[in-house]
């Protein structure tokens, strides 16, 4: 949906009317962004009531926060989908909410990344982390995978993984610089 | 902690990701604060790790999302909104009486389309049984592309339960425009795609959902009424 230029400018547009406070304007957005929002909360909490919380407090920081955005942070759309990613994260981490599937096998987990997309999806700069990710180890990726869309801690990930947390700590550090320097290549 | 390139980079890393937790977590958002070249790095990583978060398979959030998003931002207005019109009530529950079966349902649609040449109208009405007054009038002030229901003899619906109103496609899903709030003015900002949709489909149904709208983001109730809209 919203990724092309046009899309993007688009979005801008928006997020600069809604700086001043601008109401249609802010409805528009969510008209626009919440199911690609949702999706990402939905994903992150494992369950429907605190995903819809965590949208409701992103675009309530949209709407009070619109004018802290600027293209050093990403397109406009990223920086949404961090916002909804960062509420979410908050409410689990404040209500120990874990998913009832966060158990589920790794497998699984690499097989939605490498799952059907929408094809306009597949921006440059997302083909490019993809290619960085594939160079990292095994255990490396699905760490770092795991950590993004699981919202695991550094111990729930020792579990999940039945490794030490030494170990997983240094799997997401190490991997984490690798990726950057794959990704300034 | 010193501050070294190689501890930002690591951490901001791990305050994006997630794993940065507690007081390292609090000491890191200060560092943040305190330097532009922390903040940059955090940027970097929002940026790149973003990009895991659009692969995301979208999902559509129940209405009740929006409206607790307006609620708070807006109590004044939506307080407003909720409110039964005084005095009115004896009224509403006597509608609600007399008309069950027999119920008639007429809406009428003046809507400005964009698309369609200057002036011209799309308008329609819903009759389900042979009464004339109208439940709802429509209107869409055209530079505001607001679309406006305005109650004339709707009954409130049933206890616990809500009326939404829906764009039809002509194929998929149909697009919620919202629920109903009883006795108030529903206002709606037709998106482009919602325009485009209507203007194409020219069909508008109401269904009966659950209290605070569908939550599934599509029809779950009876669909009571549908109308199909005429060009002027």
């Amino acid at each position: 949906m919203a990724e092309s230029n046009a899309d993007q400018e688009y979005l801008m547009g928006l997020l600069v009317a809604v700086s001043r406070q601008d109401r249609e304007a802010f409805h528009e957005l969510y008209q626009c962004m919440a199911s690609r929002m949702f999706g990402v909360c939905l994903k992150l909490a494992g369950q429907r009531e605190t995903a819809e919380e965590a949208l409701q407090e992103a675009f309530i920081q949209i709407w009070h926060h619109a004018r802290e955005y600027h293209r050093d942070r990403g397109t406009p759309l990223g920086w949404m989908m961090t916002i909804a990613r960062y509420r979410t994260l908050d409410l689990m981490r404040a209500r120990k909410v874990r998913q009832s599937s966060g158990d589920q096998p790794i497998e699984q987990m690499h097989d939605e990344r490498a799952g059907p997309l929408d094809e306009s999806l597949r921006s440059a700069g997302a083909a490019e982390l993809t290619g960085c990710l594939d160079e990292l180890t095994n255990a490396q990726r699905d760490s770092i995978l795991l950590t993004f869309y699981k919202g695991l801690s550094h111990e729930e990930l020792s579990t999940a993984l039945s490794s030490p947390l030494g170990t997983v700590k240094s799997w997401i550090r190490r991997g984490l610089l690798a990726l950057k320097r794959c990704l300034e290549q | 902690m010193k501050r070294t390139p190689e501890r930002i980079e690591s951490l901001a890393a791990e305050y994006v990701l997630g794993t940065l937790q507690g007081r390292a977590r609090r000491r890191f958002e200060r560092w943040m604060m305190e330097s532009v070249t922390v903040r940059q790095e955090v940027w970097y990583w929002e940026e790149k790790l973003g990009m895991l978060a659009s692969e995301v398979p979208s999902e559509v959030p129940p209405v009740s999302v929006w409206a607790a998003i307006e609620k708070r931002l807006w109590p004044e207005q939506m307080a407003a909104n909720d409110a039964p019109p005084q005095g009115k009530n004896w009224f509403w529950t006597g509608w609600s009486l007399a008309a069950t079966a027999a119920a008639m349902v007429m809406a009428v649609l003046f809507l400005q389309e964009p698309k369609l040449p200057v002036g011209s109208q799309l308008s329609g009405a819903i009759v389900q049984a042979n009464v004339s007054d109208p439940l709802w009038l429509v209107s869409e002030s055209a530079e505001q592309r607001l679309l406006k229901l305005r109650p004339v003899a709707a009954d409130p619906a049933q206890s616990g339960k809500d009326y939404e109103l829906w764009i039809v496609p002509e194929d998929g899903q149909p697009l919620s425009l919202g629920v109903i709030p009883a006795g108030g003015v529903h206002q709606v900002t037709l998106t482009d795609k919602a325009r485009a949709t209507l203007s194409s489909s020219r069909t508008l149904a109401i269904s009966l959902e659950p209290r605070g709208g569908s939550p599934t983001g599509a029809p779950t109730g009876p669909i009571l009424h549908v109308t199909k809209l005429y060009e002027l």
